[in-house]
């Protein structure tokens, strides 16, 4: 019972705030509403008894992912075309289609039988790190999937860097960095 | 009244909905990206809510492999935002329409 309130609370807090993305005018105002959003989905993950996921939920998605969008809205003031409208002339066809298939869904969703097994294991960071690195029990199959990963973490760092350095490699970057 | 393991697959429904809705109907590049996040947002929830049906050794990878989601979402962001400096420079706007030529 008391599980059922607290996902209630959380679960209103986090789709109210995706729709404050959807429906707020401002880009920073959206990834404010997102940041809480996602903070309540971490509260929904502790809830559930994935402790490790709800904690890097926090650090790398609110933590990490929306301080990067927000710091990228605030320098390129990404709101500064204020005329244009805040709709695509699409969305008369994307918001009924999209409304149709969640309906279908959720009817498909309800008259599946799902229950909580009462004998799952909680996510905690023991059994996740058991997981992931003990070789010898589990096969290296999420160690290779881990190493894997850090390669595409390396790469996308590498090419964010690369795409970067195109635009201090211009024009203006270098007269600035002559005068220094 | 007890929690409902579909209740949750319910509310990763209506988040992954109104993430799809973002992506393809707001016209601000910033919310197209943060449409994206909020759509795998609603798949981290669905892993973990399935994850929690399934009995003792069944019950660990879906609370793995939402860690490898966040890592790849946040790979994403990442090179999506390089990109959209990239463009903002050339083309000074944040309208997705206005990036429909791929002239540098």
């Amino acid at each position: 019972m008391l599980a059922l309130i607290y996902f209630s609370i959380l679960s209103v807090i986090a789709v109210g705030s995706a729709l404050c993305v959807l429906l707020s005018r401002h880009p920073l105002y959206g990834a404010l509403s997102l940041v809480v959003s996602m903070v309540s989905l971490a509260g929904i993950y502790g809830l559930l008894g994935s402790p490790f996921v709800g904690v890097v939920q926090i650090m790398v998605y609110a933590g990490a992912i929306m301080m990067l969008l927000t710091i990228v809205i605030m320098v390129l003031n990404g709101a500064r075309d204020s005329k244009t409208p805040m709709f695509d002339r699409v969305s008369l066809f994307v918001f009924p289609s999209v409304i149709l298939l969640a309906l279908l869904l959720g009817f498909a969703l309800i008259s599946t039988p799902l229950a909580f097994s009462p004998e799952t294991w909680r996510g905690s960071v023991a059994l996740t790190s058991a997981t992931l690195f003990n070789t010898d029990a589990n096969g290296p199959g999420y160690f290779l999937l881990f190493e894997a990963i850090g390669l595409l973490l390396l790469s996308a760092m590498i090419a964010a860097v690369l795409l970067a350095k195109k635009n201090l490699g211009s024009k203006e970057s270098e007269e600035t960095k002559e005068v220094q | 009244m007890e929690l409902q393991a579909s209740y949750i697959q319910i509310v990763a429904l209506l988040l992954f909905a109104i993430g799809i809705s973002v992506t393809l109907t707001r016209r601000n590049v910033f919310f197209v990206l943060m449409g994206v996040e909020l759509a795998l947002n609603a798949v981290n929830l669905s892993f973990i809510g399935f994850a929690k049906t399934l009995p003792a050794t069944a019950s660990v990878a879906g609370q793995i492999l939402p860690l490898f989601t966040i890592a790849v979402a946040a790979a994403e962001a990442c090179i999506g935002l390089a990109i959209v400096i990239m463009i903002f420079k050339s083309q000074e706007s944040a309208d997705i329409d206005n990036y429909s030529n791929m002239k540098g």
